[in-house]
């Protein structure tokens, strides 16, 4: 892509619309997302006497800590105008070396945990190399670092990852800490630490700059390409972490438990606000985005439809969600509000 | 090189002709330095089941004096019939004397296969089956998994309450045999109340998040009737509330058998039995076809090549560890940390498969000592008609659904 193209795209600005309203519109969609979530869980006592309560919200926020941790991974990439393929397989490489390197052990987890997390990381370091120095598109690298992950898990495990994680991992995601599950609370520090970093911190700022503009950002000297790899290395990071979280979960790995956890992580991206295209988006509205998923998912399982319907009914949500969500819709709603206010 | 090729087409075209001529018998393709070249065609590798079922074949190829007379070449098509088909197509091409697959499909593989016995090759299909007549079959599903093991969670809760069905793959004939199986029991019991069905996809962690979903609407179930995934179904159990099991039943994973004669589990509620598919059925398959092969075995009519698997049936107070890393004295299970949860423990048959060990199916290397022994004389047990599944225009028996495993100690209303 040319400087001028890119130029072009930016030219493309939407009408100036600061004054209007102070209302942006990542406010918005993180507000609607949670506001919708929350409805649903409480609409849903229709279907289920059992719903509608603090339980159901812990299962669902639950469950989504691990599409959380990956998306927000996900999120960074995306934002540098990137995708990462290969986090499905990242996961897996978490999981696998959870239970091989620990083999059911306590004793050494402070040594192999962060071990476990380098290893990924560096896998993420060799996409960004790729996709930064090499300019190789980011879909076709991470989908090679993907394939050769997955393979070498397969190849080393024989199809049969051996071992448990270490007991106490498994304790710790049964366990609960002032009335509340460990693993919500982990995922709440993992949110703070996330939003910080990313809406924040020196590095998430420049994150959003090179995803605006890339050109641009290396004019201003920006180390652009250190920042790509960043991002890159830091998804293959919390993909590392969901892997561990995962098999501390399962109790156990298997060669396939990334799997699904690789579209939805788009989605829940997509669906949080983010720009498919780089450079907008807000972590916390991918936090929204996972959780809504996920709460989706438990109340069509509660429904007892056929499961092609379920699946149908999953697909229009979320297109249903992302067409509300588009920027018109702000464009619009910023107007009238500001008509109503003269 | 070019000659060598050369030489080997010619060679295949003559052997071709030959087969062509002999027909239905054996083809006796044999390799440059005399051996069979037999096919091991896989779905897709990647959970332990498939993992285990293909090293199995392995280990057996490598043992005495198989070691001598095979040459085994492996193939992963993955999870789509047509890159099977033409798989299977190179396989014919090359000269395959059989076979042995883990078929994608039970309908769409029958062209090629079809063609492939008109060229002589032997297809032995383990586990999953087409309804071409000329393939052999070997397979647990026509066995009765699903109606015994509901019968066996009905009994377990005494007729009445309410259960979850954990699903296997939408859409696949055996998930379809197996829950038409079950349904047939719980249709029965009008105490029973299937509250919610969900699809598992025949995996662990998915088994153990679609659980946790149906829990959070259902925090009351009864009962779990599941496919393989099990060990999920009782993580997410013990994940809602470990002071409040229900029984379940499953497949044949390490990790539920472990926990069905844990008697914590018991005390809280937990009963049960594991039955379901074993990867065994690929090394009887291996080594049925090996002796057909080698003339110790009549070739079976067409028509009548579809052979039954026993089914495992191991209920709790069945479960007993395995010392070593054999199936001896009847024992049917590992010691937690010798193979993770998921492993899928039905791998060894000391009749039928004497010849394994644990390495055998966790990396394919054949037992140090051991030689291939000789199956029973009478060990084909015909597999009854199942359409779709194991024949195409033809009538299931009437008592299709009948109990084999497990009698009611609940009356039926």
């Amino acid at each position: 892509m040319s400087v001028d193209q890119r130029l072009g795209e930016a030219g493309r600005m939407p009408a100036d619309t600061r004054g209007t309203s102070r209302l942006s519109g990542e406010t918005v969609t993180i507000g609607v997302i949670f506001a919708l979530t929350v409805a649903m869980i409480l609409g849903s006592r229709v279907i289920s006497p059992a719903f509608g309560g603090w339980n159901q919200a812990e299962t669902i926020l639950y469950l989504a800590s691990f599409l959380v941790f990956c998306s927000f991974g996900q999120g960074l990439v995306i934002l540098v105008r990137g995708l990462d393929l290969s986090i499905a397989s990242v996961i897996t490489l978490g999981g696998v070396l959870t239970t091989t390197w620990l083999a059911g052990d306590n004793g050494d987890l402070v040594f192999i945990l962060p071990a476990i997390l380098v290893v990924c990381t560096l896998v993420g370091v060799a996409s960004g190399i790729g996709v930064s120095l090499l300019k190789v598109p980011p879909f076709i690298m991470t989908m090679a670092t993907g394939i050769i992950v997955y393979s070498l898990c397969l190849g080393v495990t024989r199809g049969t990852p051996r071992g448990y994680p270490a007991p106490v991992l498994n304790d710790v995601m049964r366990a609960e800490l002032a009335g509340l599950p460990v693993p919500i609370l982990v995922l709440a520090a993992f949110v703070a630490g996330g939003f910080l970093l990313q809406s924040y911190s020196t590095y998430g700022r420049r994150l959003y700059a090179v995803g605006n503009n890339p050109a641009a950002a290396h004019v201003v000297g920006l180390p652009t390409v250190r920042v790509t790899i960043g991002a890159y290395a830091i998804s293959a990071l919390c993909a590392g972490f969901t892997g561990i979280m995962l098999a501390s979960y399962a109790n156990g790995a298997t060669l396939r438990m990334g799997d699904d956890y690789l579209l939805p992580s788009i989605a829940a991206v997509v669906v949080g606000g983010s720009s498919i295209l780089g450079g907008k988006g807000n972590f916390l509205g991918t936090v929204g985005g996972a959780i809504l998923l996920t709460t989706l998912a438990t109340i069509l399982s509660a429904l007892g439809i056929e499961q092609g319907w379920k699946t149908i009914v999953e697909g229009g949500v979320i297109l249903f969600a992302l067409m509300v969500l588009r920027e018109q819709v702000y464009e619009a709603l910023r107007t009238w509000m500001g008509s109503e206010r003269r | 090189m070019r000659t060598l090729k050369t030489a080997k087409t010619l060679a295949c075209g003559a052997l071709l002709a030959g087969t062509t001529l002999a027909a239905a018998g054996p083809a006796h393709a044999l390799t440059d330095d005399g051996r069979f070249l037999i096919y091991l065609s896989l779905s897709y590798s990647g959970n332990s089941w498939q993992s285990e079922a293909a090293n199995i074949v392995k280990a057996l190829a490598q043992t005495p004096p198989y070691d001598e007379m095979v040459e085994l070449v492996e193939v992963i098509s993955g999870t789509d019939p047509q890159a099977q088909i033409s798989d299977y197509e190179s396989m014919i091409a090359a000269g395959a004397d059989g076979i042995v697959s883990f078929p994608i499909s039970s309908t769409a593989l029958n062209r090629v296969v079809r063609r492939g016995c008109e060229e002589g090759v032997l297809f032995f299909m383990y586990d999953a089956t087409v309804t071409e007549q000329c393939a052999y079959n070997i397979s647990y599903i026509t066995s009765g998994f699903g109606e015994n093991t509901a019968q066996a969670l009905v009994n377990a809760m005494g007729g009445e309450g309410k259960i979850f069905l954990s699903r296997g793959v939408p859409g696949n004939s055996v998930d379809e045999r197996h829950t038409n199986g079950a349904m047939h029991i719980f249709d029965q019991y009008p105490g029973i109340e299937v509250v919610a069905e969900y699809y598992s996809y025949w995996d662990d962690r998915t088994t153990q998040q679609e659980t946790a979903m149906a829990l959070a609407a259902h925090p009351d179930v009864d009962g779990i009737w599941a496919q393989a995934g099990e060990f999920g179904a009782i993580q997410a159990l013990l994940q809602a509330d470990p002071n409040r099991l229900v029984p379940v039943t499953g497949e044949n994973s390490n990790g539920f058998r472990l926990a069905l004669a844990n008697p914590d589990y018991q005390a809280v509620g937990l009963a049960g039995v594991s039955a379901g598919s074993p990867p065994a059925q690929s090394g009887y398959a291996f080594k049925l076809m090996m002796e057909i092969l080698q003339g110790q075995r009549e070739p079976l009519p067409v028509g009548e090549r579809n052979i039954e698997y026993p089914l495992p049936w191991v209920p709790a107070d069945a479960v007993t560890l395995c010392e070593g890393d054999t199936f001896a004295d009847g024992c049917n299970a590992f010691p937690e940390g010798l193979v993770p949860g998921s492993f899928v423990t039905e791998v060894f048959n000391p009749v039928l498969l004497p010849e394994l060990s644990l390495a055998s199916a966790l990396e394919g290397e054949p037992t140090p000592g051991a030689t291939i022994q000789p199956l029973p004389a009478d060990v084909v047990v015909a597999a009854p008609n199942e359409p779709g599944i194991n024949c195409q225009r033809c009538e299931p028996p009437a008592d299709l659904y009948s109990l084999t495993k497990v009698e009611p100690t609940v009356e039926p209303n």
